[in-house]
């Protein structure tokens, strides 16, 4: 089991923002958990990423206990979430050589090398991320992501504000990474996109999560009748 | 060793940014000069003549100016890592939140004392200390102010000892840059005291008076350096 969420909750204050969350992730498995804005979508992916502590509930990752060895689990996850999670005046090259160096990886160079040429930044690599479109953002991040070949990677929304080509992209680099036996976990309440993403799917209502079906045993339309529904209810 | 690397990778980046741009630094400088030059208008043209007096208005100058100018450089260097979520991703590669601290603090202590090294001469020579000095330290000009930079070295680590901490707990507030003056200025009285002190001993004798003022100088840097470094993990990580 890669990722062992139980019992989460979180308060902010009176307001419960997760009541009681349980999620497993295996190995080459995508988790799509669908949710309406301000549903708890991203800080549940802040809390599975070790960015903020639950309430209270426990979060294995790789089988260890991720809130006492915050530190040690943290190389096992990658994070892709709207912000660019870098230092703009940075180019990407620069960013990623920074932020590889923490990980002790070896040719860390080449590695970058070959990330920038798969996210087709290679003619970018020494320009500042500041000047750079959301989609190319994007693409950045997900080389980022990357640098250290996380086992676990958490998407937050990670289609909104993409055109067509980029929203292409990232799908289908999320089909690559699940083939190379990472496990994703990916928010979002575009169900179309979710649905092509995932290879399972959760609903996050009023800060709880249910498990609805595994792909193969729900299509396209009866998965967006069902969010529908339950949207309404 | 591997927590000395990191460090340095962290000092390098924040100078890295820091001086990419150049328009932190020209517009903290200018910001400096400036505030200088309100006092000079404010009590000029015409200075005490007496030494001590002047010596006083220096140091007064000085500290408040350097104070100001460390208050919008903390603000900057914490906003550089709060937008855009860079200490997010900086704390997912698992680097200790102390390596972090120490970092900010050189870096911040770094570009600080650059400013004070600029300033410092702009500032009595219109605050015209320079003319008012005792023959015997005129002749010993260079290694007046090579002791004061000393002193304002030592209050600018303390400065950079608690303001980093500060300003780590204020970065994810509302009305950050209020809460970090309103926290950090009291917090800081010891050194801009004991700072002020040891500057106007300098400007007048030449030395620093006895041991008690820049004694408390370097105890307060000390204790609030090694609390800080210990304490941060908690404010970082919640």
């Amino acid at each position: 089991m890669l990722l062992q969420a139980s019992q989460i909750t979180k308060r902010f204050g009176h307001r419960m923002v997760l009541n009681g969350i349980n999620l497993n992730l295996q190995s080459g498995e995508a988790v799509t958990i669908f949710g309406p804005n301000g549903a708890g979508k991203t800080t549940l992916i802040q809390i599975l990423s070790t960015l903020i502590k639950p309430t209270s509930g426990t979060l294995k990752i790789e089988g260890a206990d991720a809130l006492a060895e915050t530190l040690r689990v943290r190389p096992s996850l990658g994070l892709v979430v709207h912000e660019p999670l870098a230092y703009l005046e940075f180019s990407p090259y620069e960013n990623l050589k920074f932020f590889g160096r923490f990980y002790r990886l070896d040719g860390l160079d080449q590695r970058i090398a070959d990330l920038l040429d798969e996210v087709q930044l290679t003619p970018y690599a020494h320009e500042p991320v500041k000047i750079f479109s959301r989609g190319m953002i994007q693409r950045f991040m997900i080389a980022k992501a990357l640098i250290h070949d996380p086992t676990v990677l958490l998407f937050d929304e990670p289609f909104s504000g993409l055109d067509l080509a980029a929203r292409q992209f990232v799908l289908k680099r999320i089909d690559q990474e699940r083939a190379r036996g990472k496990g994703i976990i990916l928010t979002t309440h575009n169900t179309e996109l979710g649905y092509h993403t995932g290879s399972r799917f959760h609903f996050l209502l009023n800060g709880q999560i249910e498990a609805v079906a595994e792909k193969e045993d729900i299509g396209l339309e009866a998965l967006s009748r069902e969010y529908e529904n339950r949207l309404k209810q | 060793m591997e927590a000395f690397r990191q460090i340095g990778w962290l000092i390098h980046k924040d100078l890295a940014l820091q001086f990419r741009t150049k328009d932190m630094l020209a517009l903290i400088i200018v910001f400096s000069v400036l505030v200088v030059l309100i006092f000079c208008f404010a009590f000029g043209p015409i200075f005490p003549e007496k030494l001590e007096e002047r010596g006083k208005l220096a140091a007064s100058v000085l500290w408040a100016t350097f104070l100001f100018a460390g208050i919008i450089t903390l603000n900057r260097s914490f906003d550089i890592e709060r937008v855009n979520g860079a200490l997010h991703a900086l704390r997912l590669t698992g680097v200790d939140a102390s390596y972090f601290y120490l970092s900010k603090v050189v870096s911040i202590f770094v570009f600080l004392i650059l400013l004070e090294i600029v300033v410092t001469p702009i500032a009595l020579q219109f605050l015209d200390v320079l003319t008012v000095l005792p023959v015997a330290l005129q002749e010993q000009l260079p290694w007046l102010l090579l002791k004061l930079i000393g002193v304002l070295a030592i209050g600018t680590l303390g400065f950079c000892a608690v303001g980093v901490i500060i300003s780590g707990i204020s970065t994810n507030t509302h009305g950050k840059e209020s809460l970090l003056s309103v926290i950090l200025l009291p917090l800081t009285f010891p050194v801009i005291m004991a700072g002020a002190k040891c500057t106007v001993s300098l400007l007048i004798t030449g030395g620093l008076g006895g041991n008690f003022w820049i004694s408390v100088l370097v105890v307060y840097s000390l204790v609030f350096l090694a609390s800080s470094y210990l304490l941060f993990e908690f404010v970082v990580e919640g």
